[in-house]
């Protein structure tokens, strides 16, 4: 099934990304009218509505019993700027997340589009087809229409529903968590590595190794090493970990982390999408995005949510995979050993014939 | 440009950006310790059990020597041997017509046989008794020391329960506390940019008030 909102946002990305406009002679040419004038569209009548509302109650003209109607009504209208100001300010700050780096490109392209028409993006003006209009309505909420040629049907916005959601901790556009930042953190936490290889910053430190009580020794208490092939017939001892007791040990840290993140299932599907699904990076070119992010593997918003325990379980799983491939890996492999001898570059064929006559003194076969 | 498209006064624009970058700091950090919440939640219901290595183990302790029985199974045979040897030289005896001093003193021999062998019970069966006495005491003893091991152990749990509950309340604390900080101070920078905004609202309210009269 094709992905819409894919295509819409990363054909949005790139267009806002890539200063293809200012090769547009048509756009360099002409002018371009940015003057939406939300709040004195919105209140270019209102001060007629309030004085007629007044007069009728001042004078005992009310068409309701008790001026009920006309009561609320300027209520309502003495509240409305104060509200206008609060809806705008909270539209603001959910469209702007389109803008953040990571921004799972599988929310509403309808947003990115909004966005980049508040923000007054070259391409976004009323000379180029757009259209936003503030309302505000009879009981006393408001709305916000965006119209124009990339929202194909118009894109309304309640304030009363952006208040409701966002009371209810739900966002009109998802954040992606930050999984490069958590997982930097997580590593700190698991238990892996002493207090001393972390940092001021709460990171670890560049030296940072895991402690030795992971590391794989010998029966005699000396370390087990895997020899690596350096090549020119050269080799050298790395240090073998206890991966079962490290998976053992990180895992209750893991699944904490995962449930932190499950109290906002917003959020684990925007990971999801950007991040866990097929391994991806956000320094991923924008480009590439399109395959190697969760595309046809991802989850969609309208669809998935609530998400079902088959998703959750998924997602921890590769939560999971990921921490471990992407950033504990590095400090299992490839390490050097902390005894100084036995970290030297060596001979392969002499360390060989070494091992094959230790081998025959500890087995009595001389 | 951004007045342009909100429109009213100049500063209510600048203030509505400001504003919304003030709330969504705010909710980023009461998103943030939500999270914090449930990942404390779930660390303290799933932590690891602490393994009390003073556990008590008292139940292991026995008297090895409580229930040692009599080895009678030589001493029945050695009587039976004595019995028979005593009926066949009693036969002997009387197909040879010996007298019948020879025969008591026959019998005799038959019954100091069977003494020694009453004699060898009863010395086992004191034997056993003073190893059963010995291992009773060896019993109580290391029940004892089990007793006082265990009360260590409990002490020592208590204390590591302790020490990991302060840990995770001193740490749940201070996030929730970072986080909570964050947010207070987005939401007071978020006052700070509507009341900028209010000499614009004003601007707003004048206007439809002097249109209303």
């Amino acid at each position: 099934m094709e992905n819409k909102n894919l295509f819409q946002n990363l054909y949005l990305k790139q267009f806002n990304e890539s200063n293809a406009i200012a090769y547009n002679e048509r756009f360099v040419s002409g002018s371009s009218d940015y003057n939406f004038q939300l709040l004195d569209n919105a209140y270019r009548d209102v001060g007629r509505i309030y004085a007629k509302l007044k007069i009728a109650i001042e004078t005992n003209n009310c068409m309701s019993e008790d001026c009920a109607l006309e009561l609320t009504g300027i209520k309502n209208l003495e509240e409305s700027p104060q509200a206008s100001l609060d809806f705008l300010s909270s539209l603001i700050a959910e469209l702007g997340v389109t803008e953040e780096s990571s921004f799972d490109l599988n929310n509403n392209y309808k947003y990115t589009a909004a966005n980049s028409l508040m923000n007054g993006r070259p391409g976004f003006s009323k000379t180029d087809g757009y259209q936003a209009y503030l309302d505000l309505l009879p009981d006393g909420s408001q709305q916000i229409v965006f119209l124009g040629p990339a929202f194909e049907t118009p894109l309304v916005i309640n304030s009363a529903a952006l208040n409701a959601l966002l009371e209810s901790d739900t966002s009109l556009v998802v954040s992606t968590p930050d999984i490069n930042k958590d997982m930097l953190r997580l590593l700190t936490e698991v238990g892996l590595f002493a207090q001393d290889m972390i940092g001021e910053n709460q990171e670890l430190t560049a030296t940072a190794k895991i402690t030795e009580e992971y590391v794989m020794m010998n029966t005699d208490g000396s370390f087990d090493y895997e020899i690596i092939d350096l090549g020119n017939g050269k080799g050298r001892n790395v240090l073998k970990y206890d991966l079962e007791k490290i998976e053992k040990k990180v895992t209750p840290f893991i699944n904490a982390e995962v449930a932190g993140l499950m109290s906002s299932e917003q959020d684990v599907i925007a990971a999801w999408n950007v991040y866990i699904s097929k391994d991806t990076s956000v320094e991923e070119d924008a480009q590439m995005a399109q395959n190697a992010n969760a595309g046809d593997t991802s989850w969609i918003y309208e669809l998935d949510l609530p998400l079902q325990q088959d998703k959750k379980v998924l997602f921890e799983i590769k939560y999971k995979e990921y921490f471990m491939n992407n950033y504990l890996k590095q400090f299992t492999t490839n390490q050097l050993p902390t005894v100084k001898e036995d970290a030297a570059v060596f001979d392969l064929a002499e360390a060989k014939k070494a091992k094959a006559q230790k081998f025959l003194d500890d087995n009595d076969l001389n | 440009m951004i007045g342009a498209i909100i429109g009213g006064v100049a500063s209510i624009a600048g203030g509505l950006f400001g504003s919304s970058a003030a709330k969504k700091r705010a909710r980023a950090a009461a998103k943030e310790a939500k999270r914090l919440q449930n990942k404390l939640n779930n660390l303290e219901e799933n932590r690891q059990d602490i393994v009390n290595p003073f556990q008590d183990m008292s139940a292991m302790i026995s008297n090895p020597f409580a229930n040692l029985s009599v080895a009678t199974g030589a001493a029945e045979m050695k009587i039976e041997e004595a019995d028979i040897s005593l009926a066949n030289t009693l036969d002997t005896i009387r197909s040879t017509g010996a007298s019948a001093g020879g025969a008591t003193a026959l019998a005799q021999a038959a019954l100091r046989s069977k003494k020694g062998v009453a004699a060898s019970i009863e010395m086992q069966e004191k034997q056993n008794e003073d190893k059963r006495a010995a291992g009773e005491k060896q019993k109580q003893d290391a029940l004892m020391q089990e007793g006082q091991r265990v009360q260590q152990g409990e002490a020592w749990e208590f204390a590591q329960r302790e020490q990991r509950q302060m840990q995770e309340l001193d740490r749940t604390a201070a996030m929730l506390g970072a986080s909570r900080q964050a947010q207070a101070q987005a939401q007071s920078d978020q006052t700070g940019a509507m009341t900028g905004m209010f000499g614009s609202l004003a601007g707003i309210g004048g206007a439809l008030l002097a249109n209303g009269k």
